[in-house]
């Protein structure tokens, strides 16, 4: 029922099925060659590595045309690359859902949008470093609409709010964290929506959700954190604040609504939650404010006392640390060692940083994403390839960083989520566990301090975040999905009798759902079985699958030729590889 | 050989008709002398609110709440006020007065009318019992970060803050896993919270509310190809059922380990699920009906499992009502009522009425004061103990008046508890088997609180 309208999405996209492949996937102007120093992209699998921990994944042409080049010019070309933005995608799929005929089926698909351009920025986007930081920052300032509820019926909000992060990625902490307070998708995840100041005739107090979460989760934290990231433990309270400093820091977020700007039908209802919150004066507490010793005078204005507070928040020590480490794990290494944590955390104080090359970046304003994300990545804890004797380095890939980078590895081509059903809902464990923008709260899908139990990391004390996401029913779930996508095939080459029923939607083309997601397998299926797995290793693993993976695969391959079509054999060694700790843990 | 053409592709993986079925499992019904007993946590996730729970009935008390709730008493569906509320008889130590569930809970109202259901006033997070004069003049040891959702749950289910690395119900398992033939499916969760059910040794096996988690495509291939099975396919299966322990990072360490004990695990679950008759009792579709009749099924196929202790937690969200309460909370209200009903109806059923007691947590109450149309987070909340075990028909420990400046008032509404979280767990253990020296190593802040524990079980 979903596909009915997909001409109308895909004319309202301008996209006409055949236009993506291919376009932009060189790199222009050619980057410089290496000068010796910046060796990121020394070799091949060097490279992948790299555009591993950087970006949704490393595309062949992006491993043949990078070698060889510099890292860091890359990282500055990457700075300049204009933003794919999701908004434009979901207000077109709006525009065709008020066209349609069928009202219900195009509502139903223009809820999907957000999914649909998530899955073409992430995989068409030449801004892939923005994208990629964008993500990471969509799991410490977390909304989800994955609720069924406002959020989810009205796609423009959620769309708004990761525009806002795909925009601020590589701009500063502080006007990122003040221009998130003022999303519509923020204040209705969190509640401060309309949140009005006390009412001591009636005893009402002012939601305390978004003081309470802009403290522990965006910003600062539950403990006081040295330079490194480690919790300072010394006698009395190293808490870094109290519930007086909650319920100080709520009247901050009072009076904060949405701007209708006198628009209220249904044509312009998407608009009005992608608008900056606007103040409701009266609504807003002017009494005196105190928080992390901060205070407000009485009578503060809303914008004021709002600007005075992110100030403060952003001013805190914690600050670096604590988002420094969350963004290493999101990149680089699940438990970075306290001097990575520190060295990221100080070219987010000084807003500057060095790359490789000697080429500066950075404002040099405390909070600057591009310096921190820079330390990030050129760390040498993050360049260099890990031995045997540093066991705890390393990180689960997530679950949609495993499927990007099989899907940009193998160059899908049509990138249209509304041709592949488990894409539309990736969150049930049985499929991938995760979904774009779904987290289950404001938690997101994995706390950054999680250590798993009974597991060889969890007994080293060491922090797991994606480990959350694996048990018994994920397993297998993941195992399942990966079926179905490494297995993929045309529609045109017969389908199931469920598919067979979509044939009776008489407005539907199917012509760009069947070529959805299809991996570009040809060339592979004529490789001997060496030169496929060095394929595959050098793709999905860079090179470094382990002796006993290729072994794995050489059996089979070596096995299965007389049962198997050459181009099954391609497949099921692309599953087992997907589904190996030599892909699902990065390394 | 021929070359063979995948019939698994392309969505074709409803293999599971096919599937050889074994002999039906024993007869359902317990045997009368079977040594078995279950503990089932029914997580509350983001802090259900007390004051929206039991709620005052009598005039008085009915009044002043009203006053503090006005601001959207109005705009359930279903008036919470006394014409709709059920009420039930709290007992001689409340005086006059007089209490209800709302009507969405009427269920659990007759399970308590029965004799089968407790409540429990006042129950949360404690280090050592706290008066209002100790908590204002911080002199009182509290637990850390108060309020905050992540480590009150975790403080709730392990005792304390985010990075505790088990859970009390998973300690209750160590103590007593000697008692399964397989260690297992002694800890099991149908979601999240699985640091509530993890031990020192116990490890919490996942079950969804489908059953056990195959990969289909290895199953069906090897019912396909049944004894026959070429040497490829065993590659395969090695594959997905891989050695544990070897890797060169202590990551892929755990994901191989994780891969082996999930494969295995699994199997022996479907296993032993295969041939589970349907139960009389039909579960509401609710996400607690779901949960909680997919932990019944567990506990049908409890000597397939090789269990006889096992401890179970299902989790239900949207609890965390800072907004729209009125028009939220009734819903999950009925959800998880109308889930613990049939449970309970189901375990009679089964005959295993006695053996299996269930408990509701959440990681705090809620404010009586309002913020507009929502309440934020408390601290001390009210729970229910369901089971033909309980000495039900009864509320232990506090109710405190839905008023402000009482002396259990640590502002706003929200209760310093009187009881300790370890005082509620403590008789759900005894009554589960662990001797007081047990108790004490699986509750380690037990010690602090004044004996005797509350008796509901």
């Amino acid at each position: 029922m979903r596909r009915a309208s997909l001409v109308v999405w895909v004319l309202a996209l301008g996209l006409d099925g055949c236009s993506a492949r291919g376009t932009g996937s060189v790199p222009a102007p050619e980057l410089p060659e290496l000068d010796g120093v910046d060796d990121a992209f020394g070799s091949e699998a060097q490279t992948v590595r790299f555009l591993s921990q950087a970006t949704f994944g490393a595309r062949p042409e992006d491993a043949e045309g990078l070698t060889g080049r510099s890292a860091s010019r890359w990282f500055l070309r990457e700075l300049e690359a204009p933003a794919t933005l999701l908004l434009p995608r979901v207000r077109a799929a709006r525009a065709a859902a008020l066209r349609a005929e069928e009202e219900d089926e195009e509502l139903e698909f223009f809820i999907d949008s957000t999914t649909d351009a998530f899955w073409k920025g992430v995989l068409r986007g030449e801004d892939q470093l923005r994208q990629r930081m964008a993500w990471a920052l969509s799991q410490i300032f977390v909304v989800s609409n994955g609720g069924g509820e406002l959020l989810t019926d009205v796609p423009e909000a959620v769309a708004h709010f990761e525009d806002l992060l795909i925009q601020g990625a590589l701009g500063n902490y502080r006007d990122l964290l003040e221009s998130v307070t003022y999303a519509p998708a923020m204040a209705y995840y969190l509640t401060y929506l309309g949140n009005q100041k006390a009412d001591p005739s009636t005893g009402r107090q002012p939601d305390e959700n978004y003081a309470r979460e802009i403290l522990q989760l965006f910003s600062i934290g539950v403990v006081e954190l040295d330079a490194g990231g480690r919790p300072v433990v010394r006698a009395g309270r190293s808490e870094t604040y109290r519930n007086e400093d909650v319920t100080g820091l709520a009247k901050v977020f009072t009076g904060l609504d949405l701007d209708f700007a006198g628009e209220e039908d249904d044509a312009s209802v998407g608009a009005i939650w992608t608008r900056p919150l606007v103040v409701e004066a009266e609504a807003h507490s002017l009494e005196e404010k105190r928080f992390l010793g901060t205070v407000i005078p009485a009578d503060t204005l809303a914008r004021d006392s709002i600007r005075i507070a992110i100030d403060a928040i952003a001013a805190h020590p914690n600050v670096g640390p604590f988002i420094g480490r969350q963004l290493i794990q999101r990149f680089v290494t699940s438990a970075p060692m306290p001097a990575y944590v520190e060295r990221v955390a100080r070219a987010f104080d000084d807003g500057r940083f060095v790359l490789p090359n000697g080429s500066p970046v950075g404002t040099g304003r405390r909070g600057d994403l591009t310096a921190t994300l820079a330390a990030v990545l050129f760390d040498v804890e993050a360049r260099r390839v890990p031995s045997s004797a540093e066991p705890s380095f390393g990180k689960l890939r997530e679950p949609v960083l495993r499927l990007s980078a099989f899907f940009r590895a193998f160059e899908v081509g049509e990138v249209e989520p509304i041709g592949f059903d488990l894409l539309l809902d990736s969150s049930p464990v049985g499929v991938l566990n995760q979904h774009p923008y779904r987290a289950k709260s404001v938690f997101n899908f994995y706390r950054p301090g999680y250590v798993a139990p009974g597991t060889t990391s969890g007994a080293a004390g060491l922090t797991a975040p994606e480990l959350q996401l694996v048990n018994a029913s994920s397993v297998p779930g993941y195992a399942n999905t990966m079926f179905e996508v490494v297995f993929r095939e045309g529609r045109e080459e017969g389908g199931s009798e469920e598919e067979e029923e979509d044939d009776e939607e008489p407005d539907f083309d199917r012509s760009v759902a069947a070529r959805a997601f299809l991996p570009r397998l040809e060339a592979l299926q004529d490789l001997s079985a060496e030169d496929l797995i060095r394929t595959i290793d050098l793709r999905l693993t860079y090179g470094q699958m382990s002796d006993s993976m290729r072994s794995a695969l050489r059996a089979f391959l070596n096995a299965s030729g007389d049962d198997l079509e050459p181009v099954d054999q391609v497949r099921f060694a692309l599953w087992m590889t997907v589904t190996s700790p030599d892909f699902i843990v990065q390394r | 050989m021929n070359r063979r053409s995948f019939l698994l592709r392309s969505g074709g993986l409803g293999l599971a008709g096919s599937l050889a079925r074994l002999p039906l499992a024993r007869t359902a019904r317990a045997d009368e002398t079977e040594d078995y007993r279950a503990l089932v946590c029914v997580y509350l996730s983001g802090g259900m609110d007390n004051w929206d729970t039991v709620i005052p009935y009598d005039a008085t008390a009915y009044a002043e709440y009203e006053r503090h709730r006005r601001s959207f008493l109005s705009a359930y569906t279903t008036p919470r006020d006394p014409s709709t509320l059920v009420p039930f008889a709290a007992g001689d130590s409340f005086g006059s007065r007089q209490f209800a569930l709302p009507s969405e809970m009427a269920g659990l109202v007759q399970l308590y009318a029965e004799g089968k259901a407790a409540i429990v006033g006042n129950v949360g997070p404690l280090l050592e019992p706290v008066t209002r004069a100790s908590y204002a003049d911080q002199t009182a040891r509290l637990p850390s970060r108060l309020f905050s959702h992540n480590d009150q749950a975790s403080t709730w289910q392990a005792g304390g803050p985010e990075g505790t690395t088990s859970g009390w119900g998973g300690r209750f398992m160590d103590a007593l896993s000697s008692r399964n033939g397989a260690a297992e499916f002694g800890a099991i969760t149908t979601g999240d919270n699985d640091l509530f059910v993890t031990g020192r040794s116990t490890v919490p096996y996942q079950v969804s509310v489908d059953g056990a988690s195959r990969i289909l495509a290895l199953s069906a291939m090897e019912e396909d190809f049944g004894s026959e099975a070429p040497a490829w396919l065993e590659v395969l299966r090695q594959h997905f059922r891989p050695e544990p322990g070897a890797g060169r990072s202590l990551l892929e360490q755990d994901v191989r380990s994780l891969a082996r004990r999930s494969f295995d695990a699994n199997a022996l679950y479907d296993r032993a699920q295969r041939g589970v008759p349907a139960f009389q009792t039909l579960f509401p579709p609710s996400d607690a009906g779901a949960q909680l009749q997919a932990v019944a099924r567990a506990i049908v196929a409890r000597s397939s499992l090789s269990a006889g202790r096992q401890v179970f937690v299902i989790g239900l969200g949207g609890f965390d009502t800072h907004s729209a309460q009125a028009q939220t909370l009734p819903m999950d209200q009925a959800g998880l009522a109308g889930g613990i009903v049939a449970f309970q109806r189901a375990m009679e059923e089964l005959g295993l009425d006695q053996q299996v007691t269930l408990f509701t947590a959440s990681e705090f109450g809620r404010t009586l004061a309002v913020n507009g149309d929502g309440t934020d987070h408390g601290w001390g909340g009210h729970q229910f103990v369901v089971g033909s075990a309980v000495r039900g028909g009864q509320v232990y420990g506090e109710l405190p008046e839905a008023t402000l400046g009482h002396a259990l008032d640590a502002g706003g509404g929200r209760l310093i508890p009187s009881l300790s979280v370890e005082q509620y767990a403590a008789p759900l253990g005894r009554w589960f088997g662990l001797s007081p020296s047990e108790l004490e190593l699986a509750l380690p802040g037990l010690a602090n609180f004044p004996s005797p524990l509350p008796s509901f079980v």
